[in-house]
C-alpha cells in the first residue's frame, strides 16, 4: 500500500484552501457581508455586476447577508442588478424564494417586478403545492399598475398553466410586446403552447413608434429580434443589411416554417402625423407610467396607443401655455434612482428630468392646473391620473 | 498643378464620418464571459462611431460628470443592463457635463473587448466620447 507523504497532504491543503473560498457554496458565511457590500456598493458597475453574480450563485447562504444589508441601509439600497442577478438564479432554496416573495409583495420596493421574474420563473419547477401557492400569489398582480409587475405576474400565472393571466385587457403596448416575448424565451416551461403569443412578437419587429424622442418601438423591435432569433436557431435567415422591412420579412417566412402558423408581415408602426408641442413622462415601478402630450392647440393626449384626447378650450389653453412659459428649471432636479419624470416642450425649450420629490412648486402647480383643466372638460378619470402620477414628483 | 494632389491628399487625412452603431447591434446576443464576440460589433472596434442612447451615471448621485454611461433605457425598471447592453464612455481630460436627459448621441472612438478588472469583466464597450449631443 502506497502511503502519502504528510508534507505533500499539506502542500495541497495550502493551495486548495483559497481557491475553496471562490467556490460559493462553500464560502464562509461571514464572508458574504463583503460580497453583498461589493455588489451593493462597489463604484464600477461591472464589479457590482459580477459580485451580484456571485451572490446570487450563493443562493440561501447569502440571504442573511442581503437581508443585514438591507437592514441597515434600507431596502432600496439593494440594486436592481442584485434583484436581477437572483432572479435569473435557478435556485428553489426556501429563503431565497421567501426573499424574492417579500420583495415582490413590497409596494416601495423599486426592483419588486424583478422579484416577481425570479418567482414565475421558478413556479413551474416547484412541486406541485408550493406551485399552487404561488399561482395565488401571482394572481392579484395580474393587474397591478406597474406595467412590469403585471407582465411578470401574468408570465408566471402562464407558466402554470393559468389561462386567466391572459384574459385581462391590456392597454400598454409594451407591457403585450414584453409579455409575448418572455413566452417565447420560456416557451419550453409553457405547460400550455396556445398560450404562445408569437403574433406579437413578430408585430413588435416592426414597431418604430416614440414618445417625447424616446423610440421605445425600435427597443422592443431589438429585443424581439433577439428572441426569435434565440428560438430560430439555425433557421434564423440571413439579415440583408440596411433593408429592415426585407429583415422583417425573411424573419416571418422562418418563423411561419417553424411554428406552423399563419404569420402576416406587420405593417410599420410609426407616430401618429400629430405635431406634439411637448410632453410629460413618468416612469415609476411604484405606482405606473403615464405618458401625456400635447399640441400647439391644446389637445392633450394621454397613453402610447389609442390614446385618451382631450381639448381645452383655447382659453384655458393659451393661460396654461403662458404660465409654462415662466417656469425655470434645470435639466437635473434631484438624485434618479428609479422612479422619474420627464418634462419635454418646445416653447420654450425645455428637457428636464425629475426623481421624486424633487420637482418645484411652480411646475407641480402648473400640472395640478393642467389636471384642473382636464377636469372641467368632464374627464376627472384623466384628471385624477396625472395628479396621482404627479404626487410623488412635487417637492415637499 | 499641385492643386488636385494636395486636395486629395488633404481629404484622405479628414477623418472618416462616424459610423453609426446600434443598441440593437450591440446587445443583438447573449453576452457570456470568454465568448468569441460576434463579428458584427468586432467590425466596429477602433472605429469612431455615433450610438445614440441614454445617460446614466455609473453611481447615483448629482453634478457633471466626466464619465457616464450610455444605455438602451431610460429607466432601470426593465432589468439592469448587461454588460453588452452598455457603452461606457469617458470624455476627453477636463470635461465634463450634465447627465442630459432624453436620447443623446455620443459620438467617438469606440473599442470593443473585454476589460477585466480584479479577475472580473468589468466593460465590453468603451468610448473616448468626443461629443454628446
Amino acid at each position: 500500500m502506497t502511503r502519502v507523504k504528510p508534507l505533500r497532504i499539506l502542500l495541497f491543503v495550502a493551495i486548495a484552501s483559497p481557491l475553496l473560498a471562490f467556490l460559493p457554496g462553500l464560502q464562509d458565511p461571514d464572508g458574504w457581508d463583503k460580497d453583498v457590500e461589493r455588489a451593493c456598493t462597489s463604484q464600477r458597475y461591472g464589479l457590482r455586476l459580477a459580485a451580484a453574480r456571485k451572490v446570487a450563485a450563493g443562493g440561501a447562504a447569502a440571504v442573511p447577508a442581503i437581508r443585514a444589508f438591507a437592514q441597515k441601509n434600507g431596502v432600496n439600497a439593494v440594486p436592481a442588478a442584485l434583484v436581477d442577478a437572483i432572479a435569473d438564479q435557478a435556485t428553489l432554496e426556501a429563503a431565497v424564494l421567501e426573499l424574492l416573495r417579500e420583495w415582490a409583495d413590497n409596494g416601495d420596493f423599486y426592483w419588486r417586478a424583478s422579484a416577481m421574474r425570479g418567482l414565475a420563473l421558478r413556479a413551474p419547477k416547484l412541486p406541485p403545492a408550493a406551485a399552487a401557492e404561488l399561482g395565488k400569489f401571482f394572481v392579484p398582480h395580474y393587474d397591478s399598475a406597474s406595467w412590469l409587475m403585471r407582465v411578470h405576474a401574468q408570465l408566471g400565472g402562464a407558466l402554470l398553466g393559468d389561462h386567466n393571466a391572459q384574459q385581462i385587457p391590456e392597454p400598454d403596448p409594451r407591457a403585450r410586446y414584453k409579455e409575448a416575448i418572455l413566452l417565447l424565451q420560456h416557451e419550453k416551461d409553457l405547460p400550455d403552447k396556445r398560450m404562445l403569443q408569437l403574433s406579437l412578437v413578430i408585430h413588435a419587429l416592426a414597431d418604430e413608434r416614440t414618445f417625447q424622442g424616446d423610440p421605445w418601438g425600435q427597443r422592443f423591435a431589438a429585443e424581439a429580434n433577439k428572441a426569435l432569433k434565440a428560438w430560430l436557431g439555425d433557421q434564423y435567415p440571413e439579415i440583408p443589411g440596411g433593408d429592415t422591412e426585407g429583415s422583417v420579412r425573411a424573419i416571418v417566412a422562418a418563423a411561419k416554417q417553424k411554428s406552423g402558423q399563419n404569420l402576416n408581415v406587420p405593417e410599420p408602426r410609426k407616430d401618429p402625423a400629430t405635431p406634439f408641442a411637448g410632453g410629460i413622462e413618468i416612469l415609476s415601478c411604484k405606482n405606473g407610467d403615464l405618458f401625456v402630450q400635447w399640441t400647439a392647440a391644446g389637445e392633450v393626449h394621454f397613453g402610447l396607443e389609442d390614446c385618451a384626447v382631450v381639448r381645452l378650450p383655447a382659453e384655458a389653453w393659451t393661460a396654461l401655455t403662458s404660465e409654462r412659459a415662466q417656469l425655470s428649471l434645470g435639466a437635473n432636479l434631484g438624485v434618479i434612482v428609479c422612479d422619474a419624470m420627464r418634462l419635454s416642450w418646445l416653447e420654450p425649450k425645455l428637457h428636464a428630468k425629475v426623481a421624486p420629490a424633487s420637482l418645484p412648486a411652480a411646475a407641480a402647480n402648473w400640472l395640478q392646473h393642467l389636471a384642473s383643466e382636464i377636469e372641467k372638460t368632464g374627464q376627472p378619470g384623466l384628471a385624477a391620473v396625472l395628479r396621482t402620477g404627479l404626487e410623488q414628483f412635487a417637492a415637499p | 498643378m499641385f492643386r488636385v494632389p494636395v486636395l486629395l491628399a488633404l481629404l484622405a487625412c479628414l477623418p472618416d464620418d462616424p459610423t453609426p452603431v446600434g443598441f440593437a447591434v450591440l446587445a443583438g446576443f447573449t453576452y457570456t464571459e470568454g465568448m468569441t464576440l460576434p463579428k458584427e460589433v468586432t467590425n466596429v472596434d477602433e472605429k469612431v462611431v455615433k450610438i445614440r442612447g441614454f445617460m446614466q451615471r455609473e453611481v447615483p448621485g448629482s453634478g457633471p460628470v466626466n464619465q457616464f454611461l450610455l444605455v438602451n433605457e431610460a429607466c432601470g425598471c426593465n432589468g439592469s443592463p448587461k454588460l453588452n447592453e452598455i457603452v461606457f464612455c469617458t470624455l476627453p481630460d477636463g470635461v465634463t457635463m450634465d447627465i442630459q436627459p432624453g436620447v443623446v448621441t455620443a459620438t467617438g472612438k469606440l473599442y470593443v473587448g473585454e476589460e477585466k478588472e480584479d479577475g472580473v469583466v468589468v466593460m465590453l464597450y468603451q468610448m473616448d466620447a468626443d461629443t454628446v449631443k
